[in-house]
């Protein structure tokens, strides 16, 4: 092969190898860009959409009622469970059946622990009493223990209480059930929010004008 | 112009581990990239609405609550933008933290072994250890409600990027490229 030769075969190599460097740098660069700021994801445990539609079988139309807290509900919430909502709008889904009654009413608060947060679906009847709690996020590392805690049954002896009633007789069967302790954690969370959202449902939803009116 | 060692020179072993090291890192940040798009999200306000707190003043709170009710539609249902408190940034820190001081501590490794010049070796270094400092910083900030933060922990990812993508270039053309004038002195 001549040296001229040599030289042209030489170039288009380089000029390829260039191309694909120049390619991979493409690709690489939106990719490792993105795996910055690098977080604990949580895992959906239930939709929260599932949750509502298969607690509310009887509804065929769905709502959604934002509430924006005002200073004295805020006052109220902090009185009735103790706590202090982090979110200022409070989202309650509720049902109607064809004929317009009101069939039940979802939330979905959440506690937040060093170890993420703990979210449940509290559904409510008309009557304001808790008809199903089911988790819906945990995060990777909480999710077994959630898991845990909801095989001893516990989540069924919130059934039929209602706002302002201590939920003692679910904290017992998950303290009894000896699953261990972060397991109890969890039950212990998920409990929390149950109280929350009562308070939350208690404050903004039944004890509102608006909320009357569904 | 030398390190202390060099990975050109040495061993096969040690040239495929480096090698597979790179690849391997970028691998993970494939799928690092696409739990961030998921959970955070790549823009500035995603980012932000990520982190930044929704706090509840009191005294900035009307005096009675308002609502709004709107007719939904199950199927188009969205689930809620995936928030970090502080006890959740709090873990990450503790983790995420150690994690990037040991993967810039492995680069380093790599990178001592570049025959690059002590000037730029070091800067590299500073990055690498850097950017992961950086992000965090970034989401603290946010997390101390300064929203314009966001910028931080996105512009710490591209200067990661940009060490990964230099050191596995050097990598590559340390391992794969043309022999040292020694070698080929050696090979005559």
């Amino acid at each position: 092969m001549s040296h001229a030769k040599r030289s042209r075969a030489g170039e288009r190599g380089r000029r390829i190898r260039r191309l694909a460097g120049a390619a991979t740098l493409a690709v690489l660069l939106p990719l490792v860009a993105g795996a910055a700021e690098h977080i604990t994801p949580t895992v959906v445990l239930r939709k929260q959409a599932d949750v509502i539609r298969s607690t509310l079988p009887d509804a065929t139309h769905f709502f959604l009622k934002t509430v924006q807290i005002g200073r004295r509900d805020l006052s109220a919430i902090e009185q009735t469970a103790d706590f202090k909502p982090e979110d200022p709008r409070v989202k309650f889904y509720y049902g109607q059946n064809g004929s317009g009654s009101l069939v039940g009413v979802v939330l979905f608060p959440q506690v937040n622990t060093q170890h993420g947060p703990f979210e449940v679906g509290l559904t409510l009847g008309p009557d304001g009493t808790i008809r199903d709690v089911a988790p819906t996020k945990a995060t990777v590392e909480t999710k077994p223990w959630v898991e845990k805690a909801v095989g001893t049954g516990f989540l069924d002896d919130f059934r039929g209480l209602s706002a302002g009633q201590q939920p003692d007789r679910a904290r017992k069967a998950l303290r009894s059930a000896d699953i261990g302790d972060m397991p109890t954690f969890a039950g212990e969370e998920l409990a929390e929010a149950v109280e929350h959202g009562l308070a939350l449902y208690q404050v903004l939803y039944a004890g509102s004008a608006s909320g009357s009116a569904n | 112009m030398s390190g202390i060692y060099s990975l050109r020179d040495a061993d096969r072993s040690v040239k495929l581990a480096a090698v597979l090291f790179m690849l391997v890192l970028g691998y993970a940040y494939i799928f690092a990239f696409f739990m961030v798009k998921q959970y955070a999200g790549l823009t500035p306000a995603d980012v932000a609405t990520t982190y930044v707190p929704r706090k509840i003043e009191a005294s900035s709170l009307p005096q009675r609550s308002s609502s709004t009710t709107q007719a939904l539609d199950l199927s188009a249902m969205k689930q809620e933008h995936h928030r970090v408190d502080t006890q959740l940034l709090i873990q990450d820190s503790h983790i995420h933290i150690m994690i990037y001081a040991m993967i810039a501590a492995l680069q380093t490794l790599v990178i001592l072994g570049l025959g690059w010049s002590a000037g730029f070796r070091d800067l590299v270094i500073l990055l690498a250890f850097g950017s992961g400092s950086l992000d965090f910083a970034g989401q603290w900030l946010m997390k101390a409600g300064i929203g314009g933060f966001a910028w931080l922990t996105i512009a710490s990812g591209w200067l990661m990027t940009l060490v990964y993508v230099v050191v596995l270039i050097g990598t590559l053309r340390a391992v794969f490229g043309n022999k040292t004038k020694r070698d080929a002195a050696a090979g005559a």
